[in-house]
Parts: structure tokens; sequence; C-alpha cells
């Protein structure tokens, strides 16, 4: 085992470097001189300084979160309960409710935006905040489905059946003993879907409005100008914010079990 | 008595005649292509709100125009996209009386095909298609689309990834014009393509700057802003030529959509851009060819003096024009010849 | 009590027949189906059916000319190229990401979640700004270039960028904690004691780890299979940047239909109702299957 384990392990490090290299290049671009993103002529802080007056790029990436969380939270609630339901029961149209459910993972992206479009028009619903997350959630929900799926394939019947045994309620079985044997296939599932709606641009363009762009609509349309080290600054500024937040919340679990 | 009653319907008239005035405007326009000064000189001006939203592409613009999801006052349509549009009647006339500073525009900005008496839009930008060189690294002169694709030049070229645009190039080296796509053309320049895009190391629409200062290529037949970038950012290094056989002028424009809300706005809106002063900071910002004459002259002699913004000389230069459904043939013969060109 | 450790399908002596309750708490599952998926899809094939408009839209005039080209030598040369990078790029994910997911699964608690966010943050930076990164790496002056030049390792700088396998390089990259995610999840539940009991008897670790763990997490496998293969599919962007726009894939020609200048909807909309056509018949095929050798088990 242990030489399995440190195979693995040694494999695990080559990987996370390939992971950060480029977030490396990233962070350290962030400090470079040349407007132009793309030669290192010499270290500066003025970018991160220039964010302060960016207003246009912060609200952009507070639009982003917005709706990445909200698009996360519904994901996981669709997605969990859908795959929840269709294994607990035999419905007649199980095979063909999860191939329509995959569905939006294949529909190539400018497809969906285009179609989403007209549809909001159809019905009279007006492009913003609404109409983004429902698009997000569309293709993000059957990633947290696939993810809980796989997980409930090896689901001990047992467990439940012990738990109804022991007196607990069908609600408390499920939210005392499934929830949590779920929660890593949940957890799975809920950072694919943040990742997703985070970067999401296509989609985006089509159902967005001009109060609610997301921070990859405004990178994207900076390109004809060039990719100026500010975008790099903000990248870093957000991961930094992530992963303190993250120590923080392990660290106060921990005081608290 | 009639004394109050007037001034009280005077004051009244007062009180609802700023609610009828436009109060904002909707304006939808490429990304990266209004400076943010310009939008809030505008609005401290005249009160107005502007809403800026934004495409990366013609079509882009068209898809969530014409699907009536909101209502835009102002597009920022290429030439041949107001031709198209114009035919469709999606675009409003144009009150010139209400944008006198029309008369800053250039004489040779008149009479083009897609607009001649500029009825429905208004130059906005204006650009080319030309070929930069590292002149480190080549030293013998370039002057035309032949010159760039030579076998000697393999893997050292950069070009735009728009089928319209090479295959207009190849139509120009054959001889033909440019708005001259025909099957039977197509088909004539089929050869002309096999030779040049097997030389092509990077196809790039967005950014094609990029490849030619990291020096993964030497040369390119890129947009004159992006050659105008390179030339401020590394001086001496990059030249920018007009092909001799023929090079495509973009002139980017504004106009009043069919469905348009606050046309009075959007008026003013063009009136506004086209004062000298507010013209030439777009120009700052963005160093395309200014076609306002008068913004011209507040430029900087070294601004001036670009040539991937001013090219000087006489060189021929041609819009594109609406080729309706032949856009099909060029990209699937494009397409084609992309994936047979070896990768 | 049967066990089946098979993918999508339940152990066959819990599932119930639904009953109302059953079918309301599925409504609102169909219900989004329905208007998020069925109708964009309708919209889609009805589009394809039709002629393009002269901006771009369509005319609703019923042609069969877009699926004639669809299946045009020219543009099946590129679904079959997209196909095989897809295929490609799956596999190596599968490779490199099954041990990433093993280690994360069987760590301690306390480091699981952590070591989770680790393999996402990267992920959540810009995704052009990433990629530009890379191009920093791998062009010709590029970091990577400089180093090996440095070490006096090789005297030319090699050709990394614009190259099918730095498009290779980007899209595993793009994909692979969409492997990693579902896979950790299938090892997270494995019994500590079945494995270690399984590695300490027979021929040898890997022999073990090859015949008796990777099949324990075959639903994990089949799930990250299809989050990874299925996208990858529609790419266009990552293959645009890393391969210098010589790598056009499926997803860039429907793009082009829609947001380039030809301007030609139908088309691009028949591709992509093929596309999604022949994902939905293999799917659905598989997963029926898959049920059925599920109920054949019990």
């Amino acid at each position: 085992m242990h030489l399995v384990r440190r195979l693995f392990a040694t494999w695990t490090g080559f990987v996370f470097l390939f992971f950060y290299l480029p977030i490396a290049v990233l962070v350290l671009f962030s400090f470079n001189q040349s407007r132009l993103n793309i030669v290192w002529t010499g270290f500066t802080f003025d970018w991160y300084l220039k964010l302060f007056e960016d207003r246009v790029l912060v609200k952009t990436l507070k639009n982003s979160l917005i709706v990445a969380t909200f698009t996360t939270v519904l994901s996981v609630l669709l997605g969990t309960i859908g795959a929840w339901l269709l294994y607990r029961y035999r419905y007649r149209a199980s095979s063909f409710l999860e191939t329509l459910v995959f569905m939006p993972m294949i529909v190539p992206e400018v497809i969906l935006g285009v179609s989403l479009l007209i549809l909001f028009v159809t019905i009279g619903l007006q492009l913003g905040y609404t109409t983004i997350v429902i698009s997000h959630v569309t293709f993000c929900f059957p990633f947290v489905m696939a993810a809980v799926q796989a997980r409930l394939a090896g689901l001990d019947p047992a467990l439940e059946e012990a738990a109804l045994d022991l007196g607990a309620t069908p609600a408390q079985a499920f939210t005392k003993v499934l929830v949590p044997y779920l929660m890593p296939a949940i957890v799975s599932g809920a950072l694919m879907s943040f990742t997703l709606s985070l970067d999401e641009l296509i989609v985006t363009y089509f159902t967005a409005s001009a109060g609610t762009r997301t921070l990859p609509l405004e990178i994207f349309g900076r390109v004809k100008k060039g990719l100026d080290p500010s975008l790099n600054a903000i990248s870093t500024v957000f991961i930094l914010v992530t992963v303190l937040a993250v120590f923080l919340t392990e660290a106060l679990r921990r005081r608290n079990p | 008595m009639t004394r109050i009653f007037s001034l009280v319907l005077a004051l009244l008239v007062f009180a609802v005649a700023p609610a009828l005035a436009d109060e904002e405007l909707n304006l939808f326009a490429w990304s990266e292509y209004v400076p943010q000064a310009v939008l809030d000189g505008f609005t401290k001006e005249t009160g107005i709100q502007v809403n800026y939203e934004t495409y990366a592409s013609n079509e882009e613009m068209l898809a969530k125009l014409l699907s009536g999801a909101a209502s835009y006052d102002l597009i920022q349509p290429s030439e041949y996209t107001i031709e198209a549009l114009v035919k469709e009647k999606q675009l409003l006339p144009l009150d010139h009386k209400k944008i006198p500073n029309l008369k800053n525009i250039g004489k040779e900005y008149w009479n083009q095909p897609h607009d001649p008496k500029l009825e429905y839009s208004v130059p906005y930008m204006q650009g080319t298609v030309g070929i930069v060189v590292n002149t480190q690294k080549i030293k013998h002169p370039v002057l035309g689309y032949v010159d760039v694709f030579q076998p000697a030049n393999k893997g050292r070229i950069v070009v735009l990834d728009d089928a319209l645009e090479i295959v207009t190039w190849a139509l120009a080296a054959n001889g033909l014009g440019p708005n001259d796509v025909t099957k039977a053309n197509l088909e004539k320049i089929r050869p002309t393509l096999q030779k040049w895009l097997p030389l092509v190391k990077v196809y790039d629409s967005d950014s094609p700057k990029t490849a030619l200062l990291n020096g993964d290529v030497d040369l390119g037949v890129v947009w004159s802003g992006e050659a105008a970038i390179l030339i401020n950012e590394q001086p001496g290094k990059f030249s920018y030529t007009l092909p001799k056989e023929g090079a495509h002028m973009f002139i980017d424009n504004l106009a009043i959509p069919k469905g348009a809300e606050n046309k009075d706005a959007a008026h003013q809106f063009i009136n506004y851009v086209l004062r000298p002063d507010v013209s030439v900071q777009i120009s700052k910002e963005f160093p395309y060819t200014n076609p306002n004459v008068e913004a011209r002259k507040l430029l900087t002699p070294a601004e001036r003096a670009n040539p991937a913004s001013y090219p000087p000389g006489n060189p021929k230069l041609a819009t594109f024009r609406d080729i309706g459904p032949m856009s099909a043939d060029v990209d699937k013969l494009f397409t084609d010849l992309k994936a047979k060109s070896g990768s | 009590m049967r066990q089946e450790h098979t993918s999508f399908s339940a152990a066959a002596g819990s599932r119930r027949e639904p009953g109302r309750a059953g079918w309301l708490l599925l409504a609102p599952l169909i219900l989004w189906a329905l208007a998020f998926v069925v109708a964009p899809a309708v919209i889609m094939l009805v589009y394809s059916f039709a002629r393009r408009g002269t901006l771009g839209g369509v005319v609703l005039e019923f042609t069969l000319e877009n699926y004639a080209g669809v299946f045009d030598p020219v543009y099946l040369q590129i679904v079959i190229r997209s196909i095989l990078y897809a295929a490609l790029t799956t596999a190596i994910c599968l490779a490199a990401g099954y041990p990433v997911a093993f280690l994360i699964g069987r760590a301690e608690e306390r480091w699981r979640n952590l070591l989770l966010m680790a393999v996402m943050v990267p992920f959540w930076t810009s995704f052009l700004i990433r990629t530009y990164a890379w191009v920093t790496i791998l062009k010709s002056e590029g970091l990577l270039n400089s180093l090996l030049m440095q070490f006096q390792l090789i005297s030319e700088p090699l050709q990394m960028l614009y190259t099918p396998g730095a498009v290779v390089l980007g899209l595993v990259y793009t994909f692979l904690p969409f492997m990693i995610l579902p896979i950790y999840s299938s090892v997270e539940k494995l019994d500590g004691a079945l494995i270690e009991a399984a590695l300490d008897l027979g021929a040898g670790p890997l022999r073990a780890f090859a015949r008796v763990i990777v099949p324990l997490t075959q639903p994990g496998i089949a799930a990250g299979v299809l989050l990874v293969f299925v996208p990858a599919l529609g790419i266009y962007a990552v293959n645009d940047i890393m391969g210098g726009g010589r790598v056009d894939m499926i997803g860039n020609i429907i793009e082009n239909q829609f947001k380039g200048n030809a301007r030609n909807w139908p088309f691009g909309a028949a591709l992509g109702t093929t596309l999604l056509v022949s994902f939905a018949i293999a799917y659905f095929y598989v997963n029926r299957r898959q049920r059925a050798v599920a109920q054949g088990m019990s």
C-alpha cells in the first residue's frame, strides 16, 4: 500500500504543479510593468492600485459571484433531489428524463445561448440576473446530478433501513443519513457548478443585460485593446480572498467541531 | 385670472417637459470602443444616463438586436452590415438638422456605397487591414499579399481568423474585385488559398499583436488598430504597409435601429461624439483612423505620423459590400482549406 | 439484500414504484427540463429546417439543405477530428486524474475538502488570462524554452505552442478537474479495510489495484468520462488560442455560423441538432442497457 500511496502522492504533486504553473505566471504578471501582458518589462504595484479606480471591473466580479452562488445553490438542489428521486423510484421515463437532463452539456454554448434568448423573449422574461441564473443552472445541474448519482450507485440500502428501524421518520432518514452520505458528491458537484458558472461566457452574452455584465464578458471585451495586468490583479486578489476565506472557515470549524 | 392661469400652465409645462425629454440612452456598441470618459462627459453635459452594452462581432449585435430582447437607441455596425440593415429597413433615417457637427466628417466618407448620403449612419472610426512586418527580422520590403505568402515565410505569418477577409485578399491578388464574391471566383482563388494557408502559423482576429510581440511570427496581415498599438509600444520595430493589390477599408458607424425609444438622446450623442475635442479622446484610446478631420487637427504629431493610423500615400482601398448568401460558401471554402492545410 | 455496484441504477430491491408523492417531487425537475431543455432544443430543431435570414436569424421556410451540409465531407472531417481530440483528452484525464482522485478520497478527513478546493481554485481565475499564461510559458521566447536553453538542454527553442500537442495540453488542463471530482466521491466511500486487504493479497499492489479497486469506483469513472468527453466535443476557445486558430473543431464551426460572418443560423442549428441527437441516442441506449443489467442481476 505504501508503494501505491507514495507513487500516487508524487504523481499528485506533479498534477498540482501542472495546475498552478499558469496561475503562478498569472500572479507574477500582475506585477508586470508592460500594459500588454505579453513580455515582462519590470515590477510594479500599479495595476493593483488601478483596481480601486476600475469600478466596472469590480462590479462585474460582484455580478459573477452573485450569479455563481445562486446557480450553485439551485443546481445542488435540483441535481441532488433529481438524482435521489431517479434512484429511489422506478419511473418508467427514467432513462428518457436523464437523457434530457444531460442534453445541455452537449449543446454548443452558442446554440444554447441563442435558443434561450429566443425563449426568454417569447415568454416575455426580461434579461437580467434571473435569465443568466436560469441559463447557468440548466447546464450546471447535470454535473451535480451525475456526481450524486455515481455516489448513490454504491449506497447500501441497509443504511436507510437501519435508520428507519431505529425510529427515524423518512424525512429524518433523508437528512441525517442520506445527505451526510452524499456530502462528498454534493461538494464535488457544487464545486464544478460554481467553477462553470464563474467562467461562463457565451450563454451569458445572450442572456445578460447591460447592468448585469459578468467578469468573463468584461475580460473578453478587453482583448482587442489588450489584456492589461489589472485583469491579472483582480484574478490574484480573488484567489487570495477565496483561499483566505477557506482557511478561516476551516480554522473556525476545527475550533467548534 | 388668465395671468395666473397662464403662469400655472407655464409652470406645469416646465415641470413636465424634462420628463418628456429622454433621460437615458441605450448604447449597443463594440466592447472597448467607447471610452468611459466620453460617456461620463456626455452624462455630465446632458444629464442623460448611458447604458452601455457591448458585443464582439457584428453578428452578435444582430442576434441580440433582432431578437427583440431589448430596445437599443444606438448601434455601431460596420459598413457591410449597415448596407444589409438598410436593405432590411432596420434603421431609422437620421435627422441631419440635429447633428450639425456632421460637417466635421471628411469628404471621402461621403458617397461610400453602403450609405452615400449618410442618411442612416455616421462614421465613427475607420481602419484598414494591412501588412505589419517585424523589420528587425525581415529586412526586405513586403509590399503586397503575394510578398507575404512566400514559402520563405512559412510558419512565420499571422493573419486574421476571418474567412471573408482572407478570401478578399486572394481575390485582390488574382486581380479580381474584393467584392466580386461569386461561386466561379471562389473556385478561381482556391489554388491561391491552397498555396497560402499552409504557410500561416497563427489565425487570430482578437489579438494578432500577441503573436507578433511574442516573436512567434515575423509578419502578418492584421487590423490597422492592432498595428498602431504595436508601433506605439515598440517604436521603430514594426512597419505597416497597405497591400498594393488593394486593401480593405472598414468603417464602423453609429446608427439608430428601428425600435429605438430615445431618438433625441441618440442624435444628441452622435452630435456630441462628432465634436473634435470628444472625438480626439476616442482616437487617443483607439488609434484607428479618425474620420473627423477637425479632431485630427488635435492629435499630437507622433499620433498623426503613426503609419497604421494614417497610412501615407494614395493606397488602393475598398469597403466591404454585403454579399448575402455567398457568406456560407465563403465559410465552407475557408473551413475546408484550413482543415486540409495541415495541423 | 443485494448490493449492486453498477452505475446509474439502484440496488434493485429498494426501488419502489413512484406514488403521487414521487411524481410530485419530480415535478420541478420535469418542468425545468421541459422549459429550459426541451423548449430550446425544439427551437434549435425548427431552425435547422429553416432558411437563413439576411441579417442572420431564420426565414421559416422548410428546407433540408442544412442537413445536407452537415454530412458534407468538408464538415465531417472536422466532426471526426473533434471526436478524436475529445476521446484523447478523456483518456489522458482518466489516467492522470485517477491517482489524484484516489489520493484525495483516501486522505484524512480534515485535508479532503482543502485538497478539493486546491484542485478547483486555479479554475476560478479567468479562462482567458489563464490560457494566455500558458502562451507565455510555451511560446518560442517563453518561460519553458528560456529555462531549457538556460540549462543547455536544447540549442534552439522548441515549437510547443500553436501545435496539436498544445491543444491537447489546453484541453486536459481545462477538463482534468471534472474527471477528478466525480471519481473522488466514488473513492471516498470505499471501505478502508477492504482496500488494505485487497492490496495485501495476491500478485502485487498494482494488479490488485486494477482488478479490485478500480472496478469498485466504476460509477465515478463513468461520471467522469461523461463530464469530460461530452463538453469537450463542444470546445472552441481553448483550441483556438493554444492551436493558433489552426485546429478548428465542431464548436468553432457552429460558433462561426452564429457569431462569425457566415451568418448561417440554420446550418449551425443543424450541426447542433445532429450532435445532440447522436449524444441522446448513444446515452439513452447505454443508460437503458445499464439499467437492464442492474435489473437482471437481481
